[in-house]
């Protein structure tokens, strides 16, 4: 399964050069809300509401828990 | 400014935004050595008086030089009201011994046993560091606890970030671990035991723990102007006592499916019919797959995600969610979202027990680990004042509907309420803002 993963990620690595934007195209992805990461602390809040009431966890981030509630 | 300066602008904020991509958000020239917060109220609440939580959550982040940061990050929730215990509805009221072992609880006729002894209040505390290693790297660490009353867990996280391609990829890989002590009220039942009357304890033994092991990979890619992807593989492993303390099971009859019943010895409350604790394995791996995308439509901002979830409970998932951010004005926004997530039933999910068949080695009813689907609805909105923060409000709502497999279901239970499908209110209100 890693090695899988190695060679997908060396691929996809590969052709991801000729992907994506020069520095000076940034303005759009620059914006706050375009950054994958935004509103953090609402996608944690989701994380620990949905963890406690399924039996999925994680995926984005961490696996989340530290909760007694599953 | 000539046209070098502004040339030399564009191409410092680019390098900033460039690095959004890695693990943290990049400190700006303006934003270094400043402190920004996020802090969220939040309210949970179940239809039926089942559970109620109130959470209040702050965020803080300082940017230094250099891109490095540190966050800390603060939760305290309040929860309340009944939850569901695993035993099935009778057409008679239903006696429970409370998990304190010290009082007993009725379930009115007809209706799905909650357990209403439930309520807790948890604290949890978690701090993270982010810096570049090297020119291309970023690495980011942190530390997390949070406590209970029954419960107390201590988690600690390192990853490492790659970018490439003029940081239009950027791979990533982190490992995670944790340790949780459970201490359930009167203790954690063995397995399978039977629920006993109030004041015998021989069902219980003391506190037990597990510990989970996360890694994770990540690999997160600019597609255009427009667009960025991100694509996570992880994996988890949690091993040691996975059982949830409060749960049970009923033992009921072969032919009626009623729950078999039972007197309490002479003097003492105690269950009036037969429910034993539940069983799970004491390890469980899970994988997922995660993506998702945003997509700028000029203002409008797209965010969809997926994840695929599969375990050795022979639990699969899959996780839908689409945002659509839409400005009004030109500082505020309205960001209607939807949720799907639908699982399958863990191989060891049974409705009840039949009397007079051996115990199975594994079994619990818990809801959580059954068969349904669930939608979440809502809406937010947020805005941005003159001096830069901004305020949201979030309203959701959120719909889970399942069903015990067929085959599970013996005579009686057929009549009668098997899965109590789950409908709760999220309101949360958010302020962000700098110091």
């Amino acid at each position: 399964m890693k090695a899988i993963l190695a060679v997908t990620a060396a691929l996809a690595l590969s052709g991801c050069a000729s992907l994506g934007v020069q520095p000076w195209e940034r303005d759009v992805l620059a914006r706050p809300e375009m950054s994958l990461d935004a509103y953090a602390l609402d996608a944690a809040i989701d994380d620990h509401i949905y963890f406690s009431k399924e039996a999925s966890s994680g995926g984005r981030g961490f696996g989340g828990g530290g909760c007694g509630c599953n | 400014m000539n046209d070098n300066d502004t040339l030399t602008a564009t191409l410092a904020a680019a390098t900033c935004a460039l690095l959004g991509s890695t693990i943290a958000t990049p400190a700006t020239a303006a934003e270094a050595d400043q402190w920004s917060f996020d802090s969220s109220l939040l309210y949970y609440g179940e239809s039926d008086d089942r559970v109620q939580d109130v959470s209040a959550a702050l965020s803080a982040k300082r940017n230094f030089e250099d891109e490095r940061s540190l966050g800390i990050s603060l939760t305290a929730d309040t929860l309340t009201g009944a939850s569901a215990s695993g035993a099935t509805a009778m057409n008679t009221p239903q006696t429970f011994t409370s998990p304190s072992g010290r009082a007993v609880y009725t379930t009115p006729a007809g209706d799905v046993p909650l357990d209403d002894t439930f309520h807790d209040t948890r604290f949890a505390l978690s701090a993270n560091w982010t810096q570049p290693l090297a020119r291309l790297y970023t690495v980011a660490a942190g530390l997390g606890f949070s406590t209970e009353y029954d419960y107390r867990h201590l988690g600690a996280n390192l990853s490492l970030a790659r970018d490439f391609n003029k940081r239009n990829t950027t791979l990533s890989a982190g490992i995670a671990w944790s340790q949780d002590d459970i201490d359930p009220v009167g203790g954690a039942p063995v397995p399978l035991a039977q629920m006993l009357d109030v004041g015998n304890g021989t069902s219980k033994r003391s506190s037990d723990s597990k510990d989970v092991m996360d890694l994770l990979l990540g690999f997160t890619q600019v597609l255009g102007r427009n667009t960025v992807l991100r694509a996570n593989y992880s994996y988890s492993k949690a091993s040691g006592y996975l059982n949830d303390p409060y749960k049970i099971l009923s033992v009921v009859d072969p032919l009626t499916g009623d729950t078999i019943a039972r007197v309490p010895a002479g003097g003492v409350l105690g269950p009036t019919g037969v429910y034993r604790y539940e069983s799970r394995p004491d390890s469980r791996a899970k994988q997922s797959l995660y993506a998702e995308v945003k997509h700028s439509f000029g203002a409008p901002v797209l965010h969809l995600a997926y994840r695929f979830m599969t375990d050795d409970w022979q639990i699969d998932s899959h996780t839908l969610d689409a945002r659509l951010r839409w400005p009004i004005g030109a500082a505020s926004y309205i960001e209607p979202q939807l949720r799907y997530y639908v699982q399958s039933e863990a191989e060891f999910y049974r409705a009840s027990l039949v009397a007079g068949q051996p115990l199975p080695r594994y079994a619990s009813a818990d809801f959580r680990l059954g068969n349904f689907d669930a939608v979440t609805a809502g809406v937010k909105f947020g805005h941005r004042t003159a001096s830069g923060n901004e305020w949201s409000t979030r309203l959701e709502y959120y719909m889970q509907s399942g069903d015990v497999p067929r085959q599970q279901i013996i005579g009686n239970q057929a009549n009668r309420e098997q899965y109590p499908d789950l409908n709760a209110v999220i309101v949360q209100f958010g302020y962000s803002f700098r110091l």
